[in-house]
């Protein structure tokens, strides 16, 4: 199985299909958040603060089993992609009013190591084995939609949860995977949402595209954001119930702004 | 002080919130304004006496609170210390502080609310407990009533002069217990200050002092900072909630400093433990670790096939 299965002594959380043609394995593994050790050990490995919330167990993968190629999303290599410097670090909103009345106080001897609290990672998953992503655009290697909107039946489905934080109440930051498995075809979604009251929303999509018959993988990831007021006024004009809207990304997303889409395919031996 | 209206039957309004039942808009409005006048003559810091057994966040998770209560005793056979984060997140946040409000206005020496930093119209508004209320009731008059009430929630408790018990944590401003005596706090969390530190801060076992975050707002607290809190103070134990723990509590700092969470498998899909702390007379503390109650699994199930039957599947979920 993929490279973050083999510490576990148990199939414990594990969920599986194969497709028909026997080409295809799609695995999920869903366990409680990690314990305080765990934590502790993860953190010093890759040198920031954890989200509250850290599925660090949890994984799902897509594997090519006559060449034993994978893809496989999992919290410590997202959170690994996050920034570690300043840079392009948020501040929150009242972050101006913190700096006015904290002025000089001589009690605060230490501030953290600077690194991307938001949590926001360009993530678009671990792979393993033979086979080079090669950059396309989606005209050539199109995500079928058309195909994927199609009622088919689904024969495997599942929602897996990489980490989550509520950014001390100022929002949130959630990166999460679907995946839908249906007789011809299936698709994968890692989804980063970022919510910073007052500040920004932020999208992060990487889209795993697969035709059980072929030996294609296509990926998409694509990047949005828009400022915090720009939606809610958007919203607003919406007639959206605008607090309730501002916390589903679904509703969301149409309303930000594309900063990077980048398509990929990797053929496999 | 004068009573509730005839027509409000506190132990009758408690046998329907055990029963997971709302009640009335117009009774719910009677009690917080109660609750007010009860909670505005208790001090910012609350002295009470062991035994009593100390509660962490609840996050509307109304059948896990049930599950409290039969693991360690009802009200008023067992005293108990809640130390915020009563709604937000759950299912059922109207439920939970209904029936926490009407046990502190029934046994109101033996049930002890303090604030947490969700008890805050703010941070209502984001989490849950605004659109629980506006959905349940039709409008939301009741996250009125039950928001201008937190506002009178006390900051903290003292147990035995020893066990000093808040929901977040120390503030830089902060050095002696007096200085939260005279915090005026009946107010809207404000953004800054000491207010805001005691309900949010957290420990940081990887630094001595006060930290500053890097979002820019909020501090952690190291080893050095908790010591001499506890030396300036007399005290032994800080005791504080507001930090999911797989667990369900943690103790750091030489055993200087311990965390209670009481919301088990937190937001329905954690998976942690939950815990509640049983302080005995002697000072000596005991967890009572627990899982989610089985409720919880009969009342998802029951709302999924809900859903099935008008055509929606949550469990496939057609999403591009």
């Amino acid at each position: 199985m993929a490279t973050n299965g083999a510490q576990s002594p148990s199939n414990a959380g594990v969920q599986s299909i194969t497709t028909q043609n026997g080409a295809w394995r799609i695995t999920t593994r869903k366990l409680p958040i990690l314990k305080a050790e765990p934590i502790d050990a993860l953190s010093h490995e890759i040198g920031i603060p954890i989200p509250e919330m850290i599925f660090g167990d949890n994984y799902a993968t897509i594997e090519y089993i006559p060449s034993g190629w994978s893809i496989s999303f999992n919290a410590r290599d997202a959170l690994d992609r996050v920034s570690k410097t300043e840079e392009g670090m948020l501040q929150v909103a009242v972050a101006e009013d913190w700096k006015k009345d904290r002025e000089g106080r001589e009690e605060v001897k230490q501030v953290v190591k600077p690194f991307d609290w938001s949590y926001s990672t360009d993530y678009r998953g671990t792979t393993a084995g033979k086979g080079e992503w090669v950059e396309t655009t989606h005209e050539r290697d199109p995500i079928r939609t058309d195909l994927l909107s199609r009622p088919d039946p689904i024969l495997f489905f599942d929602a897996v949860d990489l980490y989550e934080d509520e950014l001390a109440d100022n929002g949130i930051a959630l990166l999460s995977v679907k995946v839908r498995v249906m007789p011809e075809r299936l698709l994968m979604l890692s989804r980063f949402f970022l919510r910073l009251d007052g500040v920004v929303v932020r999208i992060r999509d990487t889209r795993v595209y697969v035709e059980h018959g072929g030996k294609k993988v296509v990926r998409q990831y694509t990047a949005k954001e828009a400022a915090y007021e720009d939606v809610k006024e958007k919203l607003r004009a919406r007639g959206e119930h605008v607090t309730e809207a501002l916390r589903d990304a679904n509703v969301v997303a149409p309303l930000l702004r594309t900063v990077t889409d980048v398509t990929e395919v990797v053929e496999l031996g | 002080m004068p009573g509730l209206p005839a027509s409000v039957d506190l132990d009758e309004c408690i046998a329907r919130l055990y029963r997971k039942e709302l009640l009335a808009d117009s009774v719910i409005e009677a009690i917080c304004a109660k609750t007010k006048e009860l909670l505005m003559r208790e001090s910012n810091v609350v002295h009470i006496q062991a035994p009593v057994t100390v509660v962490g966040d609840i996050h509307g998770q109304f059948f896990d609170m049930i599950e409290i209560f039969k693991i360690g005793g009802y009200c008023p056979d067992t005293n108990y210390l809640f130390l915020g984060d009563y709604v937000d997140r759950g299912l059922f946040s109207i439920e939970t502080i209904s029936l926490l409000v009407c046990l502190k206005l029934r046994y109101p020496s033996r049930v002890h609310l303090i604030r947490g930093n969700h008890e805050s119209r703010g941070v209502t508004q984001s989490y849950g407990f605004y659109t629980e209320c506006s959905r349940k009731y039709g409008n939301p008059a009741v996250w009125h009533y039950f928001t201008d009430m937190f506002d009178y929630l006390s900051l903290s408790c003292v147990i035995d002069d020893q066990i000093f018990c808040v929901h977040g944590g120390l503030s830089p401003s902060i050095h002696s217990i007096d200085q939260i005596k005279i915090i005026d706090r009946f107010r809207e969390i404000p953004h800054e200050g000491p207010m805001a530190d005691l309900v949010w801060s957290d420990p940081d076992s990887d630094r001595d002092e006060f930290s500053l975050s890097p979002r820019g707002a909020g501090y952690t607290f190291g080893a050095q900072v908790v010591k001499k809190f506890l030396e300036v103070n007399s005290m032994t134990h800080i005791l504080r909630a507001h930090q999911l723990c797989n667990e369900g509590y943690m103790v750091m700092f030489d055993d200087r400093l311990s965390t209670v969470w009481s919301a088990p498998n937190y937001c329905y899909r954690c998976g942690n433990l939950a815990s509640v702390l049983e302080v005995g007379p002697g000072g000596e503390r005991k967890w009572n670790v627990f899982d989610a109650a089985p409720e919880n699994e009969a009342h998802r199930l029951e709302q999924q096939q809900q859903q099935q039957h008008a055509g929606n599947d949550p469990v496939r979920d057609y999403f591009l």
